[in-house]
């Protein structure tokens, strides 16, 4: 396998399908070991961008890098890619279907029935290796599907809604599995619209919408920078504090505490001290971060 | 490579596997042979015995040699029983009615009526009479100028029954022209012997000017024609339903995430085929294995057996020949394949593969009538009709050997690029979802993707 610090390369690259622009002018670039979340509402590109990565279609202009070199079909064998379009063929034995799977990416006859074993153990599904597919419930066959990425050992795996249509207990398990993959330097790209599985697991996200990027970066510091000054405040004993608009401009009020804005340039801390030489009793002071959630809606609002 | 044979084993073991085909495989012989022998033995069954018929002789000399005409289709039909057999093996439906007639002839019943001084009139009343109570089929009636007239009647109850008709009209005309003769002073024998037709022997003179008899090349590369033709019917649906299978299971962006279209078209091309092949090959032996049981049958019985005189070459021009026609229709019925989302759609859309398969077919007249012409060069190169056409030119004038290579190039070549374009076609169709592609689409769709 090429070694590179950076798995998956785009540079402007652009794709249309007639007249309409799928993705346009998309750079960025996916670290090596790391989880990079693709997010963005429904059609904003997500897809193609992905089938772009794993060379089911050929971008109309700029340029693509998988682990250092230029997009290749020899490549496909080191991605495993569990697209949001999944299925399986209905009535073949779920053991030979993987063991088809497996060869499509290369892997040998002995060394494909092992590594069957191993994940369908791992995903608690051995009994149900000799059970034709159309015999397997939907999130069976999900799992089925999930092995299918990964059992040729890939070093990039991409996942298009891998968790959709899944019970709590098989989500914590794929989820499991994932960072597993990642703690063998692994990468992944998880491509999703659920902003809270995102903000659970990536390191990078990279938000599109209408074609374009939005932003990108370590989802970290993208939270820091989206810090908004907001604080859960739940006192008794307040003494007009909170009327100062030099300090407060804005206050919600919910059931048994309030949410409130602080005024441009006043700190949290100043606040906080004069809260507490008023007399108040404060048993709630928090700073609240803004949600992925909160970031994607107020960027993609801001764009449109 | 591995890729290509993960493919083309998928498609071979999930087909060659199902019940289905090891049913249709053990019991098609059965039933083709069941409708070879069926019917005739549905039309010698002979319900309610013999026809009887009455014969009113109004010439009064006639009918003694109308009983021996109907009598002697009777002694021909039971003396040769090779006949009968032959008749059935072919399957040959004109033979097949002639025995019909013969055994319909053997199963009159003649009986003279003495008019006994009764008018006509009267006759017929009885007559009529015994029709009803059903003592009789039927009667004819033979006027006294019979012999100058040439015109006599028949009243039956069952007026369909075409069979008796053609019969009594044969005896009756063999019984006139007969008497005609004795009449005319004519020996009916010496007749006989010098009206014996003459036997044509169809010789080949090729360019080497060695002598062949191209009769029975020529039934061969009929039956190549007829089993392609099958094999096609039977093995373009199941083409199209292979190609079909990972969009509607919607596998498609799996397996294009790991091989590209063209090896995975290629492998399901090759895969479906290979169980064609595999069928046919058992259906083939186990013919084989009848044809020598009833050969060695037949010569132990002392009939002499004739082996066709083919050359050898021809064989591989059949074999070649019968891959080529197999697999460019195969990838016609690919290419709807790649262009529907649905079964339904793809047998809608098949409808002109059949057509273009029929007028293939056609071709082999003009094509026999003049193998040399330019006619016969030009459609014997396009692929479409080449696996007959050239077919026909080999066993007929042998076309020079560049020809016969250059027509199997065009041909398969022709397979690769329609494989291609499928494979272009159906991954586009894959990327649009599920969307049915018109013609002019699927056109852009190859210059743009």
């Amino acid at each position: 396998m090429p070694k590179s610090e950076i798995t998956v390369k785009l540079d402007r690259v652009s794709k249309s399908f007639g007249e309409f622009k799928a993705v346009s002018e998309l750079s960025l670039a996916v670290r090596a070991g790391r989880i990079f979340g693709l997010l963005g509402p429904n059609g904003a590109g997500k897809t193609t961008t992905i089938r772009m990565i794993v060379n089911i279609t050929a971008p109309d202009s700029g340029s693509i890098e998988l682990f250092g070199r230029h997009i290749d079909p020899k490549l496909q064998d080191w991605i495993g890619y569990l697209p949001e379009e999944r299925g399986l063929y209905k009535k073949m034995k779920i053991g030979d279907q993987l063991k088809f799977f497996a060869e499509l990416k290369n892997v040998k006859g002995k060394e494909a029935e092992h590594r069957i074993d191993h994940w369908l153990r791992k995903l608690k599904l051995t009994e149900w290796k000799n059970k034709r597919s159309m015999e397997l419930s939907k999130g069976m066959q999900q799992k089925i599907q999930f092995i299918t990425a990964v059992l040729h050992d890939p070093d990039l795996v991409i996942l298009d809604e891998p968790f959709s249509g899944l019970d709590p207990v098989n989500v914590a398990l794929l989820k499991e599995i994932v960072l597993e993959l990642k703690a063998a330097n692994k990468t992944i790209i998880f491509s999703t619209h659920q902003m809270e599985l995102a903000e659970q697991i990536c390191d990078d996200i990279c938000l599109i919408n209408r074609a374009r990027k939005v932003l990108d970066g370590s989802l970290r510091e993208i939270k820091k920078s989206f810090g908004r000054n907001l604080v859960a405040l739940r006192i008794e004993g307040e003494n007009g504090i909170l009327g100062d608009s030099s300090l407060v401009s804005k206050i919600e009020q919910h059931s048994d505490e309030m949410e409130v804005l602080l005024a441009p340039n006043a700190s949290p801390q100043d606040l906080l001290r004069k809260l507490v030489d008023s007399g108040a009793i404060v048993t709630k002071f928090e700073m609240i971060e803004a949600s992925l959630h909160d970031i994607f809606i107020e960027k993609v609002s801001e764009a449109q | 490579m591995r890729k290509f044979l993960a493919v083309v084993k998928r498609e071979y073991v999930q087909r060659v596997r199902t019940k289905m085909f090891i049913l249709v495989t053990l019991l098609a012989p059965v039933v083709i042979s069941f409708f070879g022998i069926a019917p005739a033995v549905i039309f010698s069954i002979k319900p309610g015995g013999p026809v009887r018929i009455a014969v009113v002789d109004g010439t009064g000399k006639l009918y003694p040699r109308l009983y021996d005409a109907v009598m002697n289709d009777a002694a021909d039909t039971e003396e040769s029983p090779t006949d009968q057999t032959q008749s059935i093996q072919s399957g040959n439906l004109r033979t097949g009615l002639k025995q019909i007639t013969k055994d319909r002839q053997a199963n009159l019943e003649l009986q003279e009526i003495n008019p006994a001084g009764r008018s006509l009139s009267q006759l017929r009343t009885e007559l009529d009479r015994r029709l009803q109570v059903k003592e009789l089929d039927g009667y004819l009636i033979l006027p006294p100028d019979l012999l100058h007239d040439a015109k006599a009647q028949f009243f039956g109850r069952n007026s369909g029954d075409v069979f008796t008709r053609r019969s009594l009209q044969k005896a009756l005309s063999e019984a006139v022209r007969d008497e005609r003769l004795v009449e005319a002073n004519i020996n009916v024998k010496t007749l006989q012997e010098l009206s014996k037709p003459v036997e044509l022997e169809g010789v080949n003179i090729g360019a080497s000017g060695e002598e062949r008899d191209s009769g029975e090349g020529f039934l061969l590369v009929f039956a190549v024609g007829f089993v392609m033709y099958l094999t096609i019917l039977m093995y373009g649906q199941v083409v199209l339903g292979a190609v079909l299978e990972e969009k509607e299971t919607r596998i498609a962006e799996i397996l294009f995430s790991s091989v590209k279209p063209f090896t995975l078209m290629m492998g399901k091309l090759v895969g479906v085929s290979m169980v064609a092949l595999t069928q046919l090959a058992i259906w083939g032996l186990a013919f084989s294995a009848f044809a020598f049981y009833g050969a060695g049958l037949l010569t132990s019985r002392g009939l002499p057996i004739h082996i066709p005189n083919i050359p050898a070459i021809n064989f591989v021009y059949f074999t070649l020949f019968f891959l080529l026609g197999y697999f460019i229709y195969s990838t016609i019925y690919a290419l709807v394949g790649s262009m529907v989302t649905t079964a339904q759609e793809g047998g809608q859309l098949s409808m002109p593969i059949i057509l273009l398969l029929i007028v293939g077919f056609y071709l082999f007249y003009p094509v026999i009538n003049s193998p040399d012409s330019s006619f016969a060069f030009w459609v014997s190169m396009f692929p479409f009709f080449s696996p007959i056409t050239m077919l026909v030119r080999i066993v007929t004038q042998k076309p020079p050997f560049w020809q016969i290579a250059l027509s199997l190039l065009i041909g398969f070549s022709s397979v690769v690029l329609i494989t291609w374009f499928c494979s272009r076609i159906y991954r586009i169709g894959m990327l649009m979802y599920g969307k049915r592609v018109s013609i002019p689409e699927a056109w852009r769709w190859l210059r743009a993707a």
